[in-house]
């Protein structure tokens, strides 16, 4: 029995140690805002945060999480449905296309924008590395800076 | 260009030869007459008015219209729905909800990109029966940027019939004529008596009227939604994780599939060494062959189908392709170009004779692209199941209803099982390029859905099946030759291109008559060059088989005859010392739409102004699913060999504009998409299989050194024109000849650029001289 909170929610798992927190979220758990993309975290599509990081949920075991603090895209709004700064950044700049990608984006971007608030063009290269094949990057690279400006406004 | 049937229209003829026999010869022309091609009666559906195929009015105030087409990341569902919306005075906001209809009514069909002729401007026999029989067939596909030019009219028609139908109940309510009433947000107002009436209170009454025989459509000064960009209607559910993709459908009780299928495309299973040892790991409930093909795993979770998938040692039938590898299917090209019996697309004049006169200034070259895959997001899934009354029901994220029926029916058949009805839920797609319009993996679920009947089979495909195991753009090779003029102006213009056919590899796998593979139209998009003034014009194809299985890929033969031709007319304006953008002015000197395009990008991008050295401009244009789209790549070559592109300016004629974010949307992205083709993308194969498979070494481009992106909309005076292929079509050329600029250096194959280590950096640089 593995124990750990997804979205602040208690979870308890069963004889899943050795599964992938990806598979685990989307077929024990039904949360299915983190998405398959590739299985060896090259896309990041699975992105999700735990303890604060991000991490791609593809490569890490549910034998590995306990007492871990788990956030996916379904967790980054406020519990009465209020966008985070991010998800209204991504709204505002109309970024998504197909969508499906976007899961990684979202929670790899509220990560950064936790440890560098006003990152440089250099540094969003750097640390955003999840693959969007329908090529919204421009409007990904203006959400995180509309993003930055929002939350260093306060 | 009265072509009736032409483009991705052929791919369909096949099934639309096999649907007029089978429907005129069941139930002939009369039967015919009586389909419902236009979708404007109305009817009450319980507490719902159905105000007609598209728009359905409930009890709470919302509206829901029905959007036909697959939202696949091009923003279709809003921009269709504001049609409906702007001839109906619905405020366009969050009472407003986009379904996929489940039903397929006639007036969803695509006949548009059959028939290629806009529903506003259509008639004649051909017509009438063609969308007839599209119509009964259930003929819905997404695709070939048609999605808007297809619905355009007939959308808005029935928003317009919607809003005289509720004004007209409102006449019978409030005794007054209907000429005294005026529509605006949602309600009907009668302005002398101040009484207003929303369209909720009128809907049920509304919908059991006759629709108007010939409804009024708003003046296009009257328009406050087409051409102002409005939100898209599918966002804010995708920035909270929400929507439901393919991947996404979950149902009780239900198995998981993975999926293996031959490395040497064409191969049968001969045996499966270890079939006992796979069905003892964990959670295995099965391991089924498919058809003789593939072998799937079935488990309560795909975590564990998948890994029990790996353990599987398979044996695979020989087909004589095993000693196969991208060297010789790249010389089978270069032979096909030199000693081919090329298929005549176009003979204009005498080219020949032009290329042959003594003196004559001939250019030639030869060029050539890769196969590529389409590399979707979401990968291939699928979901059936076979209810215990005989029913079955299939969830995909599908471009085309039409081979998701057929697939579910082969692969029910494939179990022996003829499904008394089969109910296709079309969900979101994560990205499709093209490559959901295929029915493979739909098949595959239907037959596991059939040899587990009452229960769901959800099929994954793992990106290494999709990569390594799936379907491709050919690869192509052209020799391209120009006479030039004393001008320096081509007189004489002679294109062969080789690569394997699109439609017959497609139509062989999909449809149940095989197109030819002879002279296949998508073989030569972007090769006719019929804008640029050229006096004797020849345009040939070579079909080369292969034992690769080719598809659409987004923008098919643009994406890699414009790529030939655009950096061909560069080496033509060098031999003649002029400068590209001087020189395709010219040549377009009867092509005044294109020529404002030209101009458009060419003053974006600051064209002719200084750059440092290390960096070029490239340019490229081309006419593509009716629209004109132009790009300048700005492009960086570091002394280190290092490319960049650095900038790209967009400009592009899309005819009207009914959501112009979204045509901005639609040229970043495709432009991503073309720059990652030009750069990077190659599909290689040894011994008979692909090399590549996955993302590390199929590299697609991310958010670092992408380039940034500026895009225009040049006004039109052209109705609705394609516009989620476009953006892809002449980037790699754009690049390219900004390569030349920026180095002197011609590159005619893609990928234009390899992945280097220079210590602990990888970039991407062109190769040295002598190896390119």
């Amino acid at each position: 029995m593995v124990e750990f909170t997804v979205n602040g929610r208690a979870v308890a798992l069963e004889g899943s140690a050795d599964k992938p927190l990806l598979w685990a979220l989307r077929e024990d758990l039904g949360i299915l805002g983190p998405k398959f993309g590739c299985g060896v975290a090259e896309c990041g599509a699975c992105r999700v945060l735990i303890d604060g990081e991000s991490v791609p949920s593809c490569q890490v075991f549910v034998g590995d999480l306990s007492g871990a603090r788990v956030v996916t895209v379904e967790g980054l709004a406020q519990p009465d449905g209020q966008l985070s700064a991010v998800q209204q950044a991504w709204l505002d700049e109309q970024v998504p296309q197909c969508g499906y990608c976007q899961p990684g984006f979202l929670i790899a971007v509220t990560a950064l924008l936790s440890q560098i608030p006003n990152p440089s063009d250099a540094q969003i290269d750097e640390a955003i590395t999840n693959i969007c094949r329908c090529g919204t990057y421009p409007r990904i690279r203006r959400a995180i800076h509309r993003a930055a400006a929002t939350l260093s406004a306060g | 260009m009265p072509r009736l049937i032409t483009r991705r229209g052929l791919l369909l003829t096949g099934a639309a030869l096999g649907g007029t026999a089978l429907v005129a010869g069941i139930a002939g022309i009369g039967y015919l007459s009586t389909v419902d091609v236009d979708g404007l009666e109305g009817h009450v559906d319980g507490e719902s008015a159905v105000l007609n195929a598209f728009v359905v009015l409930h009890p709470d105030g919302s509206v829901v219209i029905n959007v036909p087409r697959t939202e696949m990341g091009q923003g279709i569902h809003t921009g269709l729905a504001m049609i409906v919306a702007e001839e109906m005075d619905l405020p366009f906001d969050d009472r407003i909800r986009v379904d996929f209809p489940t039903e397929a009514h006639p007036a969803y069909s695509t006949w548009f990109n059959v028939l290629q002729v806009r529903p506003e401007e259509a008639s004649g026999p051909v017509v009438w029966l063609g969308r007839r029989v599209l119509g009964e067939m259930g003929f819905i596909a997404t695709g070939a940027s048609g999605s808007t030019m297809g619905l355009w009219h007939p959308m808005r028609v029935a928003g317009a019939a919607a809003r005289q139908m509720l004004i007209a109940a409102a006449a019978i309510r409030l005794g007054v004529p209907p000429s005294e009433l005026t529509t605006a947000a949602g309600v009907v107002r009668h302005e002398a008596t101040e009484r207003v009436l929303s369209y909720g209170e009128l809907a049920r009454a509304a919908a059991v009227l006759p629709p108007p025989d010939d409804p009024v459509l708003k003046a296009r000064s009257d328009w406050r939604l087409i051409g102002r960009s409005q939100p898209r209607v599918d966002l804010p559910a995708k920035v909270r994780g929400a929507p439901v993709f393919g991947m996404d459908v979950t149902l009780p009780d239900m198995l998981h599939a993975a999926i293996r299928h031959a490395p040497v495309f064409g191969a049968s299973v001969s045996g499966v060494r270890n079939e006992a040892r796979v069905r003892s790991a964990p959670g295995v409930v099965d391991v089924v062959l498919i058809d003789g093909r593939h072998v799937a795993v079935l488990a309560r979770s795909w975590w564990q189908a998948e890994q029990a998938a790996w353990l599987l040692q398979i044996d695979w039938s020989a087909t004589g392709a095993e000693a196969v590898d991208s060297a010789q299917l790249a010389a089978r090209q270069t032979e096909a170009l030199a000693t081919g019996s090329p298929h005549d697309h176009i003979d204009e004049g005498d080219a020949a004779a032009a290329l042959a006169a003594p003196g004559a200034t001939v250019i030639e070259a030869e060029y050539g692209v890769p196969f590529v895959t389409h590399a979707c997001m979401e990968p291939m899934n699928a979901t059936a199941i076979l209810h215990p009354d005989g029913r079955a029901e299939i969830w995909a994220p599908s471009q085309n209803r039409v081979t998701m029926r057929s697939g579910a029916a082969r692969g029910m058949g494939w179990a022996g099982v003829s499904a008394r009805e089969t109910t296709l839920h079309i969900t979101m797609n994560g990205g499709a390029f093209g490559r959901r319009s295929d029915h493979d993996v739909i098949a595959e679920a239907a037959y596991l859905a059939a040899r587990h009947p009452g229960r769901a089979v959800k099929v994954i495909w793992s990106r290494e099946e999709d990569i390594g195991r799936g379907l491709y753009r050919s690869h192509a090779a052209a020799r391209l030759r120009a006479a030039l003029g004393p001008d320096g102006l081509p007189v004489a213009y002679d294109a062969l291109v080789a690569a394997q056919s699109i439609l017959h590899s497609m139509g062989g796998r999909n449809l149940p008559v095989t197109p030819g593979p002879d002279g296949d139209v998508l073989t030569v998009e972007g090769l006719e060059k019929r804008h640029y003034t050229l006096p004797n014009r020849r345009m040939r194809s070579q079909h080369v088989p292969s034992h690769m299985p080719i598809h659409f890929w987004r923008s098919n033969g643009f994406s890699f005859n414009t790529f030939f031709t655009e950096s061909f007319i560069d080496e033509c304006a060098q031999a003649a010392g002029a400068d590209p953008l001087a020189y395709r002015r010219a040549l377009l000197r009867d092509s005044p739409r294109h020529l404002a395009v030209l101009d458009r990008v060419a003053r974006m991008a600051g064209w002719g102004a200084p750059l440092a050295p290390g960096r070029g401009r490239g340019i490229a244009i081309e006419e593509c699913y009716r629209s004109v789209v132009a790009q300048v790549a700005e492009v960086t070559v570091a002394p280190d060999g290092e490319v960049t592109v650095d900038r790209l300016f967009c400009a592009i004629d899309a005819g009207l504009v009914i959501n112009p974010d979204q045509v901005v949307a639609q040229m970043e992205g495709g432009a991503i998409y073309g720059v990652t083709t030009a750069l990077m993308s190659a599909i290689r194969v040894e011994r008979g299989a692909v090399v590549e498979t996955n993302f590390h070494d199929f590299p697609v481009q991310r958010l670092a050194n992408a380039p940034a992106i500026a895009v225009e909309i040049v006004e039109s005076g052209e109705p609705p024109c394609g516009a989620g292929e476009p953006g892809v079509v002449p980037a790699a050329a754009a690049v390219a000849n900004a390569l030349f600029a920026a180095t002197g250096r011609r590159l005619r194959h893609l990928p234009l650029t390899v992945t280097e280590t220079i210590g602990a950096r990888r970039i991407r640089s062109m190769l040295p001289p002598d190896q390119a």
